[in-house]
């Protein structure tokens, strides 16, 4: 049976600290576009942690939430694409391919998570960053959209080295960055075809629900809210 | 070329010439009639009004239909990919192609039939008369036989305000 | 719509007008085309300044991609609804009032269609690479996506253009012939070739006219097609307020309007400017502003139909939209579109005393600014507000985009003006055939007409 990346976040867990933010961006060569591109709203978050405040001055909570690509298995992005730039891989993933991509933009028009990134310039990074990119991704030129890929270069490390080794793949070998930066272990990562796997397990809680769920995109990405007070 | 004709620049007088002509013994279809303007009016026009543009165009439709189905097809299930979970050849979407092609394929035949059967694109043959496009009506016959010249400018100057000229 | 036509001058009277500004150039001509050919040239340098700088110099930004282009897009492709749509029914029905108003009507649609079909490719991130769109079997072994609702407007557009051009390019044969009979030199050739060695025989008269019906009974569907799937664009992407099922009428209704007013401005332009009073006359303009008027009522009937589903069905998002356009940043150009697109059309098109042509020529430029802020304001409201408040955001657009924005005007004019000094922007041939009716096309009498009523 293929594999079918899922990931959960335990909202519970979350404390907003952002290193999986940082870590997104430096495993995946994204591109700093600087302050005054940021403030435009150029910037590139394939992960972000939203924030939202709950109740009334001064009994204010709270609340975070780390956003990414959700993978949807219904996804909007995917048939909007006139060059199969967009599309759906066998293992469930929204594959990115940026070489096809001609920029429309459509995808993420139609995306409801906002969770798709124009490349408005050509790739720069402010020094040293540039000495740290990670030679297993690709870089993007400008007018390409780029998105979370579900760290998709770790993912085919290890299946390729275990279908080497001949063996089944062990639940939580695989991290994508943020996962692995996690240090509140708030974001899980795994195989939902495998029902002993954590994801499966924490994406049939009865506490996880998913994003925009009734837009009926099929998000493979299971969020675990805080109890609220009972 | 050889040819004689008659500028006219009333209709009846043109529709006189080429009864004229008929009745001295001319075919219809060696009689040359130039106007400047569609003359339905007259019944000169309709001498040659029968056509299967409409037929060429459907056939048309149909060929630009069979082609948008076989490529839609064909291109899907050559490249299946899955996107958003719709199936590889969604009919649906395909339709829209389908139809888009129909209509150009139909607007295609109509200017190929248009081209081909009203002798467009051709260097010009045959009879002209640059009056033609200041107003006149041209009635004329082309390579007229020697033995029957003098009675084909008889009947094309017999109606009035004719002008017969020869070359 | 009244069938009635006012007299026209006599067949040499009509040819020596039409033919006079091919014939003749001011210096006036020269110093309009060099100040629109400026701003022309001032725009594809910003479109080359946006390839090479990269485009973030336009004011697009996350998460509102699409911005000036793409309503500049759905906006020139509207207004190409003026034309052939228009000429193609009143060539169908036999209106007679039709015969000066078609070809300034068909140009319009040809060069707004080359203009508006433009914009996927200035607004695309990599525009080099807009061919990967053909439907060929590439190297790269990769077809289009026909699911995608910008492969079904490529196949629209090129369809409406082909059939477009052809409609236009049909009718103007036997125009080039007088041309050619009356020119020399190198232009007589020119036309020459353009004419195609037209001669009017009767079999050519009588194909040309049948071609022209089975393209203007063909071409029908494929414009309205055409704006159905602009609106597919919007409606298939799952953003609050852009997915409906009424866009496709929605869009069609609001691109015949945008389209009768553009065809009126240049009407108007073309009478004052070339003398055409004896061609154009205000009937033209009271018929047309009629039209106008029905597709008001009908635009108005939409919107109140779009925001009452959406009012009465309260979903978050689309409130959010809703209240956006309605009340908070976007009102004042949401409250301008309403009264340019509806009071506007609706007072001076709905009483007769208004329904001069200064009128109509009022009424049209309001509806044309008030259908182009209808596009932006279906495109971007709902783009910053999708779904996820942390992810709202706003857009406004970078002198790049207004110079292309003012640079697709001016070439629009320019095309015009120089298409009105080629080629004779009123058809004389279907002119002088009025004094010729075809008996079949005389209507038999009535009560009202006791002699039958000339289809002239």
């Amino acid at each position: 049976m293929p594999h079918r990346w899922g990931m959960a976040a335990d909202l519970d867990r979350c404390n907003g600290c952002g290193a999986c933010v940082v870590a997104c961006a430096a495993e995946n060569n994204i591109s700093t576009v600087g302050a005054e591109q940021a403030a435009l709203g150029r910037a590139k978050h394939w992960i972000r942690v939203e924030r939202y405040w709950e109740g009334e001055f001064p009994d204010v909570r709270l609340k975070f939430r780390p956003v990414m690509c959700q993978q949807c298995d219904n996804a909007p992005c995917e048939p909007v694409c006139p060059t199969y730039a967009s599309h759906h891989t066998d293992d469930g993933l929204n594959a990115q391919v940026y070489n096809r991509c001609i920029g429309t933009r459509y995808c993420a028009n139609a995306c409801p998570y906002n969770v798709r990134f124009f490349d408005f310039f050509n790739p720069s990074w402010e020094k040293p960053l540039q000495l740290q990119l990670n030679p297993d991704v690709s870089l993007r030129e400008v007018g390409v959209m780029e998105k979370c890929t579900f760290c998709v270069q770790r993912i085919k490390a290890v299946t390729v080295q275990v279908a080497a080794e001949d063996r089944e793949l062990k639940d939580g070998e695989i991290t994508p960055a943020c996962v692995q930066s996690c240090a509140a272990k708030a974001l899980v990562f795994g195989d939902l075809n495998d029902p002993e796997s954590e994801v499966s397990r924490l994406s049939h809680s009865p506490r996880g629900s998913k994003l925009l769920e009734d837009l009926g995109t099929l998000p493979k990405v299971t969020y675990l809210p805080r109890d609220t007070e009972a | 070329m050889k040819a004689i004709y008659g500028l006219y620049t009333h209709g009846a007088s043109a529709q006189s010439a080429v009864d004229r002509l008929r009745a001295a013994g001319v075919a219809d279809k060696d009689i040359t009639v130039l106007s400047p303007e569609p003359r339905e009016d007259l019944a000169l026009s309709h001498m040659h009004s029968r056509t299967y543009m409409w037929h060429f165009a459907c056939l048309g439709g149909v060929i630009g239909f069979s082609a948008a189905t076989a490529l839609a097809y064909i291109s899907e299930t050559s490249w299946p990919l899955n996107v958003g979970g719709l199936p590889v050849v969604a009919w649906w979407p395909n339709l829209i192609i389908m139809f888009e092609l129909t209509m150009l394929g139909a607007i295609v035949a109509t200017i190929i039939t248009l081209i081909v059967s009203a002798g467009l694109g051709v260097t010009r043959r045959g009879i002209y008369d640059p009056e033609v496009t200041s107003g006149s009506i041209l009635v004329g016959v082309e390579n007229p036989p020697d033995s029957s010249v003098d009675a084909f400018e008889q009947a094309l100057s017999a109606p009035p305000g004719a002008r017969v000229k020869k070359i | 719509m009244s069938t009635s036509s006012p007299a026209l001058p006599a067949s040499e009277q009509v040819r020596s007008d039409l033919l006079r500004p091919l014939l003749q150039t001011s210096w006036k001509f020269y110093v309009l085309v060099a100040f629109l050919g400026a701003i022309v040239v001032a725009a594809l340098a910003a479109w080359v300044t946006q390839m090479t700088l990269g485009f973030g110099i336009s004011g697009i930004r996350w998460p509102v991609y699409w911005g000036f282009y793409v309503t500049n897009f759905v906006f020139w492709i509207g207004i190409s609804h003026a034309g052939t749509l228009i000429s193609a029914i009143l060539r169908l029905v036999n209106a007679g009032w039709r015969r000066p108003v078609t070809r300034c009507a068909e140009v319009i649609t040809a060069f707004a269609l080359i203009i508006g079909a433009m914009f996927p490719l200035i607004h695309l991130g990599r525009p080099w690479l807009a061919f990967w769109l053909f439907p060929y079997p590439s190297e790269r072994m990769i077809w289009p996506n026909f699911r995608s609702p910008l492969v079904w407007d490529f196949f629209a557009i090129n369809t409406y253009l082909t059939g477009s051009l052809l409609f236009l390019f049909l009718p103007m044969l036997p125009d080039f012939a007088i041309v050619r009979d009356r020119a020399t030199g190198m232009r007589r050739r020119i036309y020459g070739v353009l004419a195609l060695g037209w001669r009017g025989t009767p079999t050519q008269w009588h194909r040309l006219e049948t071609a022209m019906q089975i393209m203007a009974v063909a071409i029908i569907p494929v414009a309205v097609s055409v704006h159905t799937i602009v609106s597919f664009d919007f409606s298939m992407a799952p953003v609050p307020m852009w997915q409906t099922t009424i866009f496709g009428p929605y869009f069609v209704a609001g691109a015949i309007f945008s389209g009768i007013a553009g065809l009126i401005i240049a009407m108007a332009i073309l009478r004052r400017v070339l003398h055409l009073e004896r061609y154009l006359h205000p009937v033209h303009f009271q018929n047309l502003g009629k039209l106008m008027l029905v597709m008001a009522l009908l635009w108005g009937y939409f919107v109140f139909n779009e925001r009452l589903v959406t009012y009465y069905g309260n979903g978050a998002s689309e409130m959010q939209v809703f209240w956006r356009t309605q009340r908070l940043t976007f009102a004042p150009l949401y409250w301008t579109m309403v009264v340019c697109n509806f009071v506007l059309p609706l007072v001076i098109m709905g009483i007769s005393r208004f329904r001069t042509i200064t009128g109509c020529v009022i009424a049209s430029i309001g509806v044309v600014i008030g259908m182009w802020l209808e596009r932006f304001l279906i495109i971007v409201p709902s783009l910053g507000h999708k779904y996820l408040p942390y992810s709202f955001g706003t857009y406004s657009p970078q002198p790049v985009e207004i110079v292309i924005t003012v640079g697709t005007f001016a070439a629009m004019t320019l095309l015009y003006v120089l298409f009105a000094k080629f080629v004779p922007i009123i058809s004389i041939w279907e002119l002088t055939a009025v004094q010729h009716p075809s008996p079949a096309l005389i209507p038999p009498a009535t009560a009202e007409h006791p002699l039958g009523e000339t289809h002239a």
